[in-house]
């Protein structure tokens, strides 16, 4: 039985979800219902996800272990913008500004981190991958696209040359498409799995 | 026809398919799929870690759910449990991360099921961060701390995934992704040693343990492909020629 209502549950839910896509005026009412409990349950196991976190942070303050006293530092962040938040509530501006001042420039700063990475990755790429097929066309494909998208190459509306380079424009989303294709095949075939009792990733053993 | 006809023909066929593969490889038969060396090179430097006494970091990605991709987070969960049931020696050495709560809620419970099947109490699932950007820096931090052998980036990400995958490459260990959207995937690919790409992601979790179900999966994904490339062929040469 244990294992049962589970799957009962799991297979009437994700049936009814689906037939929503397709019959939406008929199965409105039933599907916002089940989609408002979803939410409900997501923003509970946000609660749980906060939960660990602190955890790991207070176990590592606790046994003093190599990283603590960041631990500490985020422990004590934490600690501060709860209070600050229960004590002068979300909507309220200073609170608002506080954090998103401080919140803006550390992710500014990660995202600027992450266009350093890439591109010394895309310089280095050779030596990781070696001169394989794969690595020198991605390469090149990203050369030539680079260079299209900024425009340098900019022949006049009704040539030739415009044809062609509005045709390789468009050959990066062909084969978008193609990977797109295989992924929403692969997507709907986990979804189907699981559906079909398959694959029970979530069972109690 | 209607596309929702179409798509509930699809949907429809998938599952026929895979009930009709299922119940033909239970009783015989076998479909080999394609050799991925990303997956045995991982799998090969997961073990090689966890007998020299190194941390292995698997990373299950920093959202349980994305609107393009909504089959990745049930990919990371099908890949916890394939990965806790490997080796039950190693399992104190394996630490798994998440960015979101329900992924986290849903590792546990896996990690919990399979450990008491495995005699082991190692529980060593970590939250690095809440958010995209937090997870990051949080992943980049245990990166630090555990000093691992080998990484493994599955489930949703954007492309600061990229970012970790670095990070665990200039720590020497070996990296392994099969995550992401299509940007992140052209990310990881600047970034990764070993990288799976498109459909081959979701190919994953039966690659480690080739089970009837797995098989199935495979062969029938394999002829929705071929189907889908011909129809697009055929209503390309029916649009050239004026008929549709």
């Amino acid at each position: 039985m244990k294992r049962v209502i589970p799957v009962l549950v799991l297979i009437v839910t994700g049936l009814a979800i689906l037939a929503g896509y397709f019959f939406p005026v008929e199965l409105s009412q039933l599907n916002g219902l089940l989609i408002n409990w979803g939410i409900l349950l997501i923003g509970v196991a946000g609660l749980i996800g906060i939960g660990c976190l602190l955890r790991t942070h207070i176990v590592r303050v606790i046994h003093w272990q190599k990283g603590a006293l960041l631990s500490v530092v985020v422990l004590v962040a934490f600690l501060i913008t709860l209070g600050m938040g229960f004590l002068l509530s979300p909507q309220d501006s200073f609170f608002r500004n506080w954090v998103l001042n401080i919140q803006i420039p550390v992710e500014t700063s990660l995202l600027a981190l992450l266009a350093v990475t890439l591109l010394y990755g895309s310089l280095r790429i050779i030596r990781i991958r070696g001169w394989t097929l794969m690595s020198v066309s991605f390469l090149i494909s990203a050369l030539i696209s680079l260079i299209l998208n900024l425009q340098y190459l900019q022949p006049a509306s009704g040539t030739a040359g415009y044809e062609w380079v509005e045709v390789i424009r468009r050959i990066p989303l062909a084969g978008l498409r193609g990977i797109l294709i295989g992924v929403a095949l692969g997507g709907l075939i986990v979804g189907l799995r699981i559906l079909l009792v398959m694959d029970r990733p979530y069972e109690d053993k | 026809m209607t596309w929702n006809a179409i798509g509930w023909t699809i949907i429809g066929l998938a599952a026929l398919l895979l009930l009709f593969f299922r119940l033909l490889f239970g009783r015989r038969g076998r479909y080999l799929v394609r050799e991925q060396p990303a997956v045995h090179a991982f799998l090969e430097h997961r073990e090689r870690a966890i007998e020299r006494g190194e941390k292995c970091l698997i990373s299950l990605g920093d959202r349980f759910w994305s609107r393009a991709y909504p089959a990745l987070g049930l990919q990371s969960l099908s890949v916890t449990s394939k990965l806790a049931s490997l080796g039950p020696g190693g399992l104190e050495e394996q630490f798994l991360a998440t960015g979101s709560g329900e992924l986290a809620l849903f590792v546990r419970q896996i990690l919990q099921g399979d450990y008491r099947d495995g005699y082991s109490m190692a529980l060593n699932l970590v939250v690095p961060g809440p958010t995209p950007y937090a997870f990051m820096a949080g992943f980049l931090a245990d990166l630090h701390l555990f000093n691992p052998g080998s990484v493994g980036l599955f489930g949703n990400y954007g492309t600061t995934g990229a970012v970790n995958m670095e990070a665990a490459e200039k720590k020497g260990a070996h990296s392994f992704a099969a995550a992401g959207s299509v940007s992140t995937q052209a990310a990881l690919f600047l970034t990764t040693r070993d990288l799976l790409i498109g459909e081959e992601v979701y190919l994953l979790p039966g690659l480690f343990d080739e089970l009837p179900e797995n098989q199935a999966t495979w062969i029938s994904e394999d002829i929705l492909r071929v189907l889908l490339i011909a129809l697009l062929v055929i209503a390309a040469g029916l649009k050239m020629v004026g008929i549709l």
